[in-house]
């Protein structure tokens, strides 16, 4: 009996898997299985596209295709989440195993509440993860610092705090500090990341702790919830997954690697939102760097919150169409509808055709409200703070003050 | 409950129809069919960024306004009709006229196996001279230009390069609205320190963001440039070594641009500019380290256009500033595949490459390589699409019949009046696009073609870099490739054989084996995120970003001065006519608008055009913003809706050309430019009135 709670290490029991996969292929095995076993109706994952820098979605529906999907890429900076509501209906119509890196899981969870996607039908198989690294950063990365041609590695891991190049002819690691102190490395927004271990998935799998005789030929699996404990018993009873408990001393080692990285994520964080500085100043740098936003959409077609069929910033009363840059209140709109919200998955930053910090300002707000009213987005099923307020409550409220300032910042 | 169809989705990685910049992103195909944009992070141009025209590039795909069915005109309406109709009709009065009664237009839209398989069939199967595209309307200038100074005519640097200047002039590029991702290189070079200087008639996003905004009137680009020049000379500025090693003509430059006519004081009374500020650009662009140029249509779409250019290139060699990085002469190109358009050789004077027509062995290399029984054109120089409408407006009779395609002259080109009339003087028109165009609408036949998701190909962008095109989906109806639908007529005319592939692939290749800048390309190669920048002449060539590293293009490896001498604008303001009228795009729209006036949130940013007035000269015509006013100038008039803002110096107008009910090249004047015959868009004498009794 597989139960929720038990921390495993698995491996698969297919040799095709085990050859292309890391870490013993649990993942691809468990895929697989679902698959295969008609559990779900498709995968939808990530594969490698034209090289090791370029991550592809992928909708999978024939089990043997599941071996384009195995391995991590770390330069795949892609969010899921979002593509299943835009192209999958939902989920709502169709059962899915999706890996899902934290930022996916969480991105799940915000859509699940506002009702774009389905969590009954999907199966989500958390991978952990240290961060991602923008492809076309990692290929300046490899030729200006490693030293080698990106077009000869073939693999790169982050593994022991360095990202690590495998080529033609050698190997090569360098410090993830050393490359992101000279504006290297991971994008910001996984520097600032606290979800590493994807608990909220329904099995929360990776290499952290797999120590002894399966260092490196298993992976670590927390069973994190029925749905998880369902597949992974499943899997083990027909035989295509192996498992063994997990040694205590990896148990420890894997928290030990985790609190790490938690320790980074807040450093990160100090370091980027004392940049952004406080009040009058923050809104200025804001407005600032706001100024050559070109209103391109693509914050707001990539962000796992955005949902409005009919968006506020595309009425003509708020935001007046056709200027460039768009007036403030384009920004506005977004902060007041998503940053209660935000799971800090980096698209709006990513994305943006001007390279606008728009993920540093939105997370920074994000933890603001964090702080003073206690919702933590992406983990659960609770709503978000605007889902609780009473609107009427709220506008009389504003009403009494006499203004249409809730609160006069520039006082 | 699981539907079938919901199980199909993919991404189709291609590249954008827009702008020159070339940005790839990814077709999402649902159930068949094109239903969105997403990004393709892998791209070394755009990492996955794109402008809103991108993001919404999959709107007009599947619009229902799509042409599906051959149309043949009779009595006056279009009926609908089999291709072996059309073909048989296209055939035959094809087979009617001389050569030199015939006229072809390519499109700067298509592919280049397209633009190539156009050239072919305008010298091969038409055997006429007369072929050209609307380059003659962007870049004509520039390539003319940038050919007799270094030796090649086109952008010098790449994309990725701008962001490791240390001074960048803008002149004549709105680059923010009409290269986003490139103006994206601008500020990453900002970012690390470096300064940008701007120069424009209105206060545009990109104004925003420069350190140096000096507004000038439009059409006074040499004076400023010679300005600049004479300061940098004045001063000991120049790069003496770079002048002695790799230039020639320096003396008759030094002598024109050390004229009193050029000191700062007087070229600020022509241009508008305070000598301050032109003191603080000429001294920011001569000291750094490396400065480059960005510009486009501002400087290319005069009479002087040739002239813009070779100032351009004059100041990046008085400074020094080429052949290295962050450096160059960056000649925006506007349209996705102009610069494969002219690589191609859909120009009147050239085949495939640059290689001239008027060249014997040219001639006869191409002549051989096609095999046509018959032989090809003569080796004589044809019109441009310019001279082309001249011709036909006022010389009746000498050109009969012409062959459109992906073009829309009765919206883009100037004088709209002058144009109606030219085409209306045509016996035998054949238009294929995607929509029905206004100049769709005068033809005689109208073949429907696919669109850019609907086809594989090669388009080469600003950057000489050649991206792929992959297919998407199916066409509409019983649309048709544009190569396919060029090589089933000429079948039926009887030259199967010159026209028998199967795939773009087999075009590309024989495209290879006939130019030697692409010699070293293939699909394979191309396939690749980095793809690669002509000139590749080996298969093992890896390309190349940057030119003249060592020397110029010219056989002497010199680059080559030109003393250029300020010229006003064919038409200047005048009692009249009191106001400079000048046109251009907006972030939103593409050029006629058969696309993007199609793509419902680019049509909801900026659903009609309007012209811009300065406040001061709004009060003093009494007009107030939004209200419809006339606007007019010696071709014709037009009522559009006003916008009075401070972004636009005093005494000029601007209006966007994309908007066919208050078209502004009504008003624009046909006026050429000598040497490239280029039109004058960017500047014309106007005047607006209010409208009475509204």
């Amino acid at each position: 009996m597989v139960a929720k709670g038990e921390m495993v290490y698995a491996w698969t029991s297919d040799a095709d898997i085990a050859a292309k996969a890391e870490c013993g292929g649990a993942v691809t095995g468990l895929l697989k299985f679902a698959l295969e076993k008609k559990i779900v109706d498709a995968v939808f994952a990530i594969k490698k596209g034209q090289d090791i820098y370029d991550a592809v979605p992928a909708l999978i529906t024939n089990p043997a295709d599941l071996k384009d999907t195995a391995g991590s890429l770390h330069c795949g900076t892609l969010l899921l989440s979002k593509l299943v509501k835009k192209y999958l209906d939902g989920a709502n119509n169709m059962k899915i195993a999706m890996p899902v890196k934290g930022c996916d899981m969480m991105g799940l969870y915000e859509l699940a509440k506002r009702q774009q996607v389905n969590l009954d039908n999907i199966i989500m198989i958390g991978v952990n993860c240290g961060g991602t690294v923008s492809p076309i950063t990692a290929r300046k990365m490899i030729a200006d610092k490693f030293g080698v041609d990106p077009n000869v590695v073939h693999k790169e891991e982050i593994d022991k705090g360095q990202f690590i190049i495998e080529y033609e002819g050698g190997h090569k690691g360098i410090s993830i500090d050393e490359l992101e102190e000279e504006g290297y490395g991971r994008r910001s927004n996984c520097r600032r990341c606290k979800l590493k271990i994807p608990r909220q998935a329904d099995l929360a799998c990776g290499n952290w702790g797999v120590i002894g005789d399966k260092a490196g030929k298993a992976t670590f699996v927390e069973v994190c919830s029925e749905k998880g404990a369902n597949l992974l018993e499943q899997a083990v009873k027909a035989g295509v997954i192996k498992t063994e408990k997990a040694d205590p001393k990896g148990i420890e080692i894997r928290k030990k690697v985790e609190s790490a990285m938690l320790k980074l994520g807040d450093k990160w964080r100090a370091k980027d939102f004392e940049g952004l500085g406080e009040g009058r100043a923050r809104l200025e740098k804001i407005m600032k760097e706001t100024s050559r936003c070109i209103k391109c959409y693509q914050c707001i077609d990539n962000c796992p919150i955005c949902y409005c069929v009919e968006c506020s910033t595309k009425k003509p009363y708020l935001v007046k169409p056709g200027e460039v840059p768009p007036n403030f209140m384009f920004h506005l709109i977004r902060f007041a509808h998503i940053s209660d919200s935000c799971i800090n998955c980096g698209q709006c930053q990513e994305l943006c055709a001007m390279d606008i910090p728009n993920a540093l300002f939105m997370h920074a707000q994000q933890t603001e409200l964090e702080k003073m009213f206690g919702y933590t987005p992406g983990v659960n099923m609770d709503l978000p703070l605007m889902a609780l307020v009473e609107e009427r409550e709220e506008r009389d409220r504003l009403s009494a003050t006499g203004s249409d300032q809730i609160f006069d910042i520039f006082k | 409950m699981l539907e079938e169809n919901t199980m199909d989705v993919k991404y189709v990685q291609t590249t954008c129809p827009y702008c020159g910049t070339g940005c790839t992103f990814n077709l999402v195909v649902k159930d068949g069919k094109v239903v969105d944009t997403a990004p393709y992070h892998r791209s070394p141009v755009n990492e996955g960024k794109v402008c809103p025209k991108g993001t919404y590039a999959h709107e007009f795909v599947n619009h229902p306004d799509r042409l599906t069915v051959p149309l043949i005109k009779k009595d006056g309406k279009f009926v609908e009709a089999s291709w072996d109709e059309a073909y048989d009709l296209i055939a035959k009065k094809f087979k009617q006229y001389k050569p030199d009664e015939c006229a072809c237009l390519s499109s700067a839209r298509v592919s280049n196996e397209e633009n190539y398989v156009m050239m072919k069939f305008a010298r091969g199967v038409m055997k006429t001279r007369h072929i050209d595209h609307c380059a003659r309307l962007c870049h004509a200038s520039t390539v003319a230009g940038l050919a007799s100074t270094f030796g090649s005519g086109a952008m010098t640097n790449s994309i990725l390069d701008i962001a490791e200047s240390k001074c960048m002039f803008i002149l004549g590029s709105n680059t923010f609205e009409q290269h986003p991702l490139i103006g994206r290189k601008v500020m990453q070079a900002k970012a690390k320190g470096a300064k940008l200087i701007y120069a424009d008639p209105r206060f545009t996003p990109t104004a925003r963001q420069a350190d140096l905004y000096m507004q000038f009137r439009s059409g006074s680009d040499v004076a400023i440039l010679n300005g600049m020049m004479q300061e940098i000379i004045k001063n000991g500025w120049e790069d003496k070594e770079f002048i002695a090693k790799r230039t020639k003509d320096f003396d008759k430059l030094k002598e024109m641009v050390m004229k009193p006519e050029y000191s700062l004081e007087n070229v600020s009374s022509i241009s508008g500019i305070p000598v301050e500020q032109l003191k603080t650009a000429a001294e920011w662009f001569a000291k750094a380290e490396s400065a480059c140029i960005l510009y486009s249509m501002g400087i290319t779409q005069h009479t002087t256009g040739v002239d813009n250019v070779r100032s351009v290139a004059n100041i990046q060699m008085l400074t020094g500033n080429l052949g290295k990085a962050g450096a160059g002469v960056n000649a925006l190109r506007g349209q996705n595949n102009v610069q494969g358009a002219c690589d191609m050789g859909a120009l009147p004077v050239v085949f495939t490459g640059y290689q001239k027509v008027i060249d014997e062995a040219a001639h006869k290399k191409f002549a051989d390589a096609w095999g046509f029984p018959d032989g090809i054109c003569e080796a004589k120089n044809g019109y441009e699409v310019t001279t082309m409408m001249d011709v036909l407006a006022d010389k009746p009779g000498e050109l009969k019949c012409m062959f459109i395609m992906g073009e829309n002259p009765m919206i883009s080109d100037p004088d709209l009046h002058h144009v109606e009339k030219a085409i209306k003087n045509l016996e035998f028109l054949v238009v294929q696009d995607i929509f029905m165009t206004e100049t769709s609408e005068l033809a005689d036949v109208v073949l429907p073609a696919c669109c850019y998701a609907e086809k594989d190909g090669t388009q080469t962008s600003t950057e000489r870099r050649v991206q792929m095109w992959r297919t998407a989906q199916a066409p509409p109806g019983q649309a048709k490739l544009d190569w396919q639908i060029m090589s089933e007529i000429a079948a039926k005319m009887g030259y199967e054989k010159q026209f028998a592939w199967k795939s773009a692939e087999e075009i590309f290749t024989e495209i290879a084996k006939v130019t030697p800048s692409y010699a070293g390309m293939n699909y394979e190669r191309l396939n690749k995120p980095e793809a690669l920048h002509w000139p590749c002449p080996t298969v093992e060539h890896p390309g190349t970003p940057i030119l003249h590293k060592e020397k110029f293009a010219h056989p002497d490896g010199l680059g080559q001065f030109f003393a250029v001498e300020f010229k006003p604008p064919a038409e200047v303001p005048d009692a009249e006519y009191p106001f400079i009228l000048t046109t251009g795009r907006c972030l939103w729209h593409w050029h006629t608008g058969t696309m993007t006036r199609r793509s419902d949130d680019l049509e909801a940013e900026e659903p009609t055009g309007w012209i811009e007035i300065n406040p001061e000269d709004a009060k003093a015509l009494g007009i107030t913003d939004k209200e419809i006013v006339r606007a007019m100038t010696r071709r014709g008039e037009v009522n559009v809706p006003a916008r009075v803002t401070k972004n636009i110096m005093k005494g000029v107008m601007f209006m966007p050309f994309h908007f066919k009910e208050c078209a502004a090249n009504v008003l624009t004047n046909n006026a050429l430019d000598p040497i490239a015959k280029i039109p004058e868009f960017k500047a014309c004498a106007v005047k607006v009135e209010k409208i009475q009794g509204a």
